[in-house]
């Protein structure tokens, strides 16, 4: 069996919708129970992670961004920018924890503490880019990890792989032009989903170029046309990338039952994709896995595909 | 929305007594594919494109013995004005967009100089602009969600979606409507700037219009 660290703070709850919003601390009420009850948690490593230093979240946001976030949160507004992106009062130091979350797994991982991580962290990330929230995210976790591990650990190459149903522009934009992280993204296509970006033909730009990836899908695809991407479109890219680390953006949202988009994704398909992630960082990285919670907003669905996922990172 | 705000307003243009070699030349600069051929008062006299230029070369070619040396001496040779189009299509400053598109359309063309009163060359409309005006239109790259809607084709369902839509305090950047292949129904399509169209959707399933299923489209 494999030793995964289980990150997880129960400040995360704190940060909480002021109207009815599926991105809500109930999510993770709702994952901690059905692990819990499945005799999951205690079988792996606790974490409990702490606020990031200052550097490590101006790795990849600007200092005036987080001032208006900050600012915000303390004045009690209740958006940011749009309805999409709520706020309280706790949602700015909740961000910070939520980075927090994605550095501690990276941490144990590169430290050796554990073989691989799930953080189990709200709010979202994937949609934030340098500058601005969006889509229910304030900052780019996966993206604080990704840096944190080539500025604390000497990681060179990151891969990141988002499976969440949504493109994950505010990830793809950071690294738009940067070789040394490679962004993969499978996701329902732009023309009918949220964000609206994720073509094919974005690739990266200047050194970048060749180092982002994307795959839309058409609506109703499902566990079939997801192998034949993952096998077919994304081995042979890392194959060229050579990753030494990797990051999931595992959303669970491209699932059948999920009311926010339009695939076809079962059980299986995690399944299916969680393997074929680990055996490629068993192959490149030596076995170095964090994923890292985005989507997924149908309870049920959601509850399952993580149990499902975690007992495919211990190994069962 | 006018010609005008979507046209090129720096224009590249070569005199007629300019040879074909330096209009292809230019053209290769500035990535354009055709080029307005003005007089010395700036007055529009033809267009040349990149391929009339290669039509004009292309039987001298088939001469035996013809070397690369003397396709460009031939180029340098021939006056712009011995192979330009001499009828253009044009658009006027005070064309409208509309016309634009039905103009490249109708005439089969790729670029409309515009031209003054005074039939000057005042700058060019292409068919990349249009494209770039119907990409803007679209709300294709803004951040936002697309529900596409079929409503019976009568008076205020428009605005009934439109209020659906607003009483979710969202904002629709892009609205589209158009016939739907049943008889007496539309299509209507928005962009959204919210992730959250779930709640969206079943309201406007809860008023009775029918939320087309992206999905079904790609049956055979």
């Amino acid at each position: 069996m494999k030793r995964v660290a289980w990150i997880y703070h129960p400040d995360y709850l704190l940060h909480a919708p002021p109207f009815e919003h599926p991105e809500s601390p109930e999510r993770l009420v709702a994952i901690t129970d059905r692990l819990g009850a499945a005799g999951l948690i205690e079988r792996m490593l606790p974490v409990t992670p702490d606020y990031p230093e200052d550097p490590e979240i101006l790795s990849v946001h600007g200092r005036e961004y987080l001032d208006k976030l900050e600012t915000a949160c303390r004045r009690g507004d209740l958006t940011l920018d749009s309805e999409d992106t709520y706020l309280n009062r706790h949602s700015f130091n909740i961000a910070l924890l939520s980075a927090g979350g994605a550095i501690a797994g990276a941490k144990a991982v590169a430290e050796g503490a554990a073989d691989r991580a799930f953080c189990a962290i709200r709010p979202p990330g994937h949609h934030a880019g340098r500058d601005a929230g969006m889509g229910f995210c304030l900052l780019n976790n996966t993206a604080v990890a990704a840096r944190y591990l080539q500025a604390r650990h000497g990681v060179e190459k990151v891969l990141i792989v988002d499976w969440d149903v949504h493109h994950g522009n505010g990830t793809q934009n950071i690294f738009l032009e940067d070789p040394t992280v490679f962004y993969f993204s499978i996701h329902e296509h732009p023309t009918f989903l949220y964000p609206g970006t994720g073509r094919r033909w974005e690739i990266g730009k200047g050194k970048g170029e060749g180092t982002t990836l994307n795959a839309p899908m058409a609506p109703g695809a499902g566990d079939a046309e997801y192998r034949t991407i993952f096998e077919q479109t994304l081995d042979p890219a890392v194959d060229r990338f050579r990753p030494e680390f990797i990051l999931v953006s595992a959303g669970f949202d491209a699932h059948r039952d999920d009311p926010l988009a339009d695939l076809q994704v079962t059980e299986e398909g995690f399944r299916f994709m969680t393997r074929h992630v680990l055996a490629l960082a068993d192959r490149f990285c030596g076995g170095k896995v964090v994923s890292i919670l985005e989507g997924g907003y149908e309870t049920s669905s959601l509850t399952s595909c993580i149990e499902l996922h975690v007992r495919e990172l211990l190994g069962e | 929305m006018f010609v005008a705000r979507r046209m090129k307003k720096s224009l590249v243009t070569v005199p007629p007594s300019a040879s074909l070699f330096e209009a292809q030349s230019r053209m290769r600069e500035r990535t354009i594919r055709q080029i307005p051929v003005v007089s010395d008062d700036g007055t529009l006299l033809g267009i040349v494109s990149d391929r009339d230029i290669r039509a004009a070369v292309l039987p001298a070619g088939l001469v035996p013995g013809f070397t690369a040396g003397e396709a460009e001496k031939f180029m340098k040779d021939t006056a712009v004005e011995r192979v330009m189009t001499r009828k253009v299509v044009t658009a006027t400053m005070t064309d409208t967009l509309e016309d634009a598109i039905v103009l490249l359309h109708d005439f089969r063309v790729n670029a409309l100089p515009v031209v003054d009163a005074g039939g000057k060359a005042v700058g060019i409309i292409t068919r990349t602009d249009v494209l770039e005006a119907f990409i803007d239109a679209l709300g294709v790259g803004e951040i936002s969600s697309r529900l596409e809607v079929v409503v019976p084709d009568r008076p205020g369902t428009l605005a009934q979606l439109a209020a659906v839509i607003g009483s979710f305090r969202v904002n629709i950047t892009s609205v589209l409507s158009t016939r739907h292949v049943e008889e007496g129904k539309r299509a209507n399509f928005f962009r959204v700037a919210t992730l959250n169209v779930g709640p969206i959707r079943k309201a406007i399933e809860e008023a009775g219009f029918e939320i087309l299923d992206p999905s079904k489209f790609l049956l055979p």
